[in-house]
């Protein structure tokens, strides 16, 4: 589904990425973990097409297409979903308006049908439910006012609303509380089928309680040094980065 | 619904208006020159007024001890508007000015009773040559009063759109909560904001903030909404859309009428 | 706490006598009162000005003869008599003075009444002063070390003899004759001020310092002062002000010109206690000035005032910033008593690309005064990617002071970000009851609140400056508690 060949990427002429490998293949789920500033984000705003990082080298192959090419609306209808670390507030866009012309214009860009009021407002309170959302929230300006678990919520709300193939969440479970985490995680976990694929990239191997990887990669230093199963996320937790960092050195 | 189809069903109101007790139905006045409106103490009304020509309009309301009014004014013409409005004590004011274009609105809310509220919100969109002017002065001069101004303006082509707000609280006007704020988006290399929020404060114990802003669009938030799928100009328009919606999309019970005027909006929009 | 208990020490406070209200016993030269054509060149030529200069006072007198008196700042003027002012005083004798030792013995110990630090400690307190009292500078110290260096610092007298190139160059190149009312009238009149020039390149290794002191009685002051960074160079200019007790108001009409070249860099900062008046609003001070300064590319100019005293106070340190990627910044604590009434703030006007602008203001009003900010951020066509943030904040002490804000935004460029924010409010009664809850006294309470709205503007000023700043305000305040 996804190929990341040595994929560069700067942002103010400074380099972040320095060459990513990395290929996710549908019905699975991939752990991003790492230390601070590492690239994390960065490699998950790239494969968005955030328009603030240069791609200087590499290649980015989606569903078979070359994704570097594509603008970012295209990347999002194509089936690529970035739930963000910090979602935007958006005043005066009601979430209900907002999601309707990203649902249709998704379809639109399918050639499917597009929904009817009705028919839309039936999705929305069927997808809600996956995250527990209080469908007040709908009718509330996108992410204003919204506290930080509120927020979070709302970004697995919005993928379910669009039913992406690839999920890439940026630090889904940080300010969450335990309650709130449960809620997201499970969630993930219910909309993820054989057919589509997820990518998280957390600090805490506490989300991979919930979300079970089947691969956890480190990104150290804009590369991803070490690949491992999910016990790799339990060693980290306990031990650190250190040892691999210091293996990564010599 | 449209505008026009849904004004005609309601009763129109011309040179003076009296209120006594609840009024169900708005009321319009189209283009008035002079209008005299009275609320009698707890009457509640609903006035919708548009101005469709360009002429002079001198509007003076008046909110008897705990009157409510809700007041509508929509500017697709070029009109000079002064609306004066009294407020007696416990009474509430809900205001909402919508300028398409080159207009001149000027709002002065006298709060002369206790416990007295108003909240007066309007929004200016301008292209072209356009040039809109929106003025909101509030005196506070009693005690315990409450308002609050806010607006928005958005100028693109070569237009000026340009906010003239004043809290003014007197003397005696002890524990006022005046609120004043104003946001402006500039779409054009041309296009002028001018805006001066002010201040003149008299009285000790009050809470009075103002706030004012000129700025471009939030990137941030365009780039969110392609993430999900939005093109770009759509995430722009939708941006616009919501700067300046939501000051009108509760502009009152009526929502068919706050829908028929946000769709006014967007058409205009559509156009700068 | 009981309030009458409050109210008394307000009034106390407010019975806080003006620390700097002595004259000096000095022969002072005057001419008569009035003015005219005459009286404009006989100060010229007092002064021993050459042809040109003559001319060009001679120029904004004429044009001066065509303006009004201008009414639109908030503040209740009485009407001025121009005829009935002293246009011209110096202290005699005029001669040069080589030495310390050669300054008039009485005026050293006004200057030692004031705090002035011209003699020794100066040296360890690295302050170069040019004391100016009344029209003529007296005294410029450190002339010599700073002489290496290149920089001149003088009087403006005489610069205009000595470096009429420089003067010619600049003077007038940032606040015209035809610019207003006081600016005009202070480029027919001007007396004396301050000269400063930093060559290219050139770090000012001490703080430049000018002392100002109205004395005599029914005169006038209106200094002049143009200072010049050149390219890269760097000043801490430090302007202090003080005037005696008199029951007559003074008007001082000063005007300030800064400019500053490429990647120059210039720091302001200047604290105001002219005589405010007394409790009834006899007296005081009219501080009508003209303050603006001009930054070229990369060039960086910070105004930072402190201004507790005047009657009246009317004035907008500016910053024009015409080069690309200058920066101008305001600081400003303006603090108002009894009658006093204050109409300051400032403008910035962004020319330049990628320019930006700071402007943080801090209004106390006290007693029965009036206190407002005015301002005007204006962002031209071709100034790219401006930026501006402004924040200003009024504090209200008593029911019976007015606080205003009258602020002007006005933007001509899309790519800019321009954003104010103000706010009102008065020390709340939580605060205090907090504050003596922990053994504070309610004047001691007041005091230390209002130095911390303050602290972010009494911060930008020298050390020195800021301690200084800090006691004015405490003194000012005291007695306001309300």
């Amino acid at each position: 589904m996804l190929k990341v060949k040595n994929l560069h990427a700067t942002v103010d002429g400074k380099e972040i990425l320095r060459g990513i490998n990395l290929e996710v293949k549908a019905g699975e789920v991939h752990a991003i973990m790492g230390p601070n500033g590492s690239g994390k984000s960065t490699l998950a705003s790239v494969l968005a097409g955030n328009e603030k990082f240069t791609v200087t080298e590499g290649e980015v192959e989606f569903e078979g297409q070359n994704l570097l090419e594509s603008s970012i609306e295209d990347r999002a209808r194509m089936g690529l979903f970035l739930g963000f670390q910090y979602p935007v507030e958006i005043p005066g866009v009601t979430m209900a308006n907002f999601m309707k012309i990203a649902v249709n214009e998704q379809r639109k860009f399918r050639g499917e049908k597009l929904l009817t009021a009705a028919e839309f407002l039936k999705l929305m309170r069927e997808k809600a439910k996956v995250v527990e959302l209080d469908t007040k929230l709908t009718s509330r300006a996108v992410n204003e006012g919204f506290s930080g678990g509120e927020k979070k919520k709302n970004e697995i709300f919005q993928m379910a609303m669009l039913d992406p193939k690839l999920a890439i969440l940026d630090e889904t479970d940080s300010g969450l509380d335990i309650d709130a985490l449960r809620i997201v995680a499970t969630g993930v976990t219910k909309l993820h089928t054989d057919k589509n694929a997820t990518v998280v990239i957390t600090h805490y191997q506490r989300l991979l309680d919930y979300i079970v990887p089947d691969y956890v990669h480190v990104l150290y230093k804009g590369r991803i040094i070490y690949t491992g199963d999910k016990s790799l996320a339990l060693k980290l937790e306990k031990e650190g980065y250190d040892w691999l960092i210091n293996d990564y050195k010599e | 619904m449209e505008l026009r189809e849904l004004i005609r069903e309601w009763p129109c109101v011309k040179e003076q208006w009296l209120v006594a007790g609840r009024e169900e139905r708005p009321q319009v006045a189209l283009d008035p020159e002079h209008l005299s409106v009275e609320l009698t103490a707890g009457a509640e009304a609903h006035l919708v007024l548009l101005y469709t020509a360009p002429r002079t309009s001198e509007v003076k309301i008046h909110l008897a001890e705990g009157a409510a009014l809700t007041v509508n004014l929509l500017f697709t013409a070029e009109a000079f508007t002064s609306v004066v409005i009294d407020q007696d004590a416990t009474s509430r004011l809900q205001l909402t000015s919508v300028e398409l274009g080159s207009a001149n609105a000027a709002y002065t809310v006298n709060l002369r009773g206790a416990d007295a509220e108003s909240c007066v919100n309007g929004v200016f969109l301008t292209g072209g040559e356009e040039h809109a002017e929106l003025a909101i002065r509030t005196n506070h001069l009693s005690a315990d009063c409450r308002s609050r101004s806010i607006a928005r303006g958005v100028a693109g082509g070569k237009s000026v759109g340009r906010f003239e707000g004043m809290v003014y609280v007197a003397k005696d006007a002890q524990r006022t909560d005046a609120e004043q704020q104003n946001r402006n988006l500039l779409l054009s290399e041309k296009a002028r904001i001018e805006t001066m929020p002010q201040l003149e404060i008299y009285a000790d114990d009050v809470k009075c903030s103002h706030g004012a802003t000129v700025g471009q669009m939030d990137q941030e938030a365009v780039y969110y909404m392609r993430q999900r799928g939005l093109n770009e100009v759509e995430a722009r328009r939708l941006q616009i859309a919501g700067f300046v919606g939501d000051l009108v999309m509760h502009c009152g019970e009526q929502e068919c009428l706050c829908g028929a005027i946000l769709e006014l909006m967007e058409e205009k929009l559509r156009t700068i | 706490m009981a309030e009458k208990n409050e109210k008394e020490i307000l009034q106390d406070l407010t019975g806080e006598e003006y620390k700097y209200g002595f004259t000096t016993d000095i022969e002072t030269e005057l001419i008569e009162k009035g003015l005219s054509e005459e009286v404009v060149r006989l100060i010229s030529e007092k002064k021993g000005e050459p042809e040109w200069m003559t001319e060009r006072r001679l120029e904004a007198y004429r044009y001066w003869l065509t303006l009004e008196h201008p009414t639109w700042a908030h503040l209740d003027i009485p009407e001025i008599d121009f005829q009935d002012i002293i246009y011209y005083a110096a202290p005699k004798p005029k001669k040069q003075l080589g030495s310390m030792d050669e300054v008039d013995p009485e005026l050293k110990r006004t200057f030692d009444k004031l705090g002035i630090p011209l003699e020794e400690q100066m040296a360890l307190a690295g302050v170069a002063v040019d004391a100016v009292m009344d029209s003529v500078s007296v005294k410029t110290t450190f002339r010599e070390t700073l002489k290496e260096k290149g920089i001149i610092f003088c009087s403006i007298s005489e610069a205009i003899k000595e470096h009429p190139e420089l003067v010619k160059k600049y003077l007038g190149s940032v606040v015209p004759y035809k610019d207003n009312f006081y600016a005009a009238l202070n480029a027919a009149v001007f007396s004396d001020g301050s000269f400063c020039y930093i060559p290219k390149g050139v770090r000012c290794p001490m703080e430049l310092s000018t002392y100002f002191r109205i004395n005599a009685a029914g005169t006038g002051q209106f200094e002049r002062t143009l200072i010049v960074a050149d390219e890269g160079a760097y000043v801490s200019y430090l302007e202090g002000c003080t005037a005696p007790q008199r029951d007559e108001n003074q008007l001082h009409a000063a005007v300030v010109e800064i400019v500053v070249e490429r990647d120059a860099e210039v720091k302001y900062s200047t604290v105001q206690n002219w005589y405010p008046g007394d409790k009834e609003g006899k007296g005081g001070i009219y501080n009508f000035v003209t303050k603006r300064g001009l930054c070229r590319e990369n060039g960086r100019l910070s105004w930072t005032q402190v201004e507790t005293g005047s009657a009246i106070t009317w004035k907008y340190p500016s910053c024009v910033l015409l080069g690309d990627n200058s920066v101008g910044e305001f600081y400003s604590v303006a603090m108002t008593n009894n009658f006093q009434q204050a109409d300051t703030g400032t403008k910035m006007i962004h020319i330049g690309k990628n320019t930006r602008s700071r402007i943080v203001s801090k209004g106390i009003s006290a007693g029965k005064s009036q206190n407002a900010y005015r301002g005007l951020v204006r962002v031209n066509p071709g100034a790219e990617n401006a930026r501006n943030y402004s924040q200003c904040d009024s504090l209200l002490i008593g029911d019976q002071c007015g606080a205003h804000t009258f602020p002007v935004v006005d933007c001509r460029n899309r790519t800019a970000i321009l954003e104010h924010e103000a706010t009102t409010s008065k020390i709340s009664d939580d605060q205090l009851f907090y504050c003596n809850q922990r053994g504070l006294t309610t004047e001691d309470a007041v005091g230390l609140i209002v130095n911390g709205y303050a602290r972010e503007v009494l911060a930008k000023l020298p050390m020195e400056f800021a301690v200084e700043a800090q006691k004015l305000l405490a003194l000012q305040l005291e007695g306001s508690v309300g």
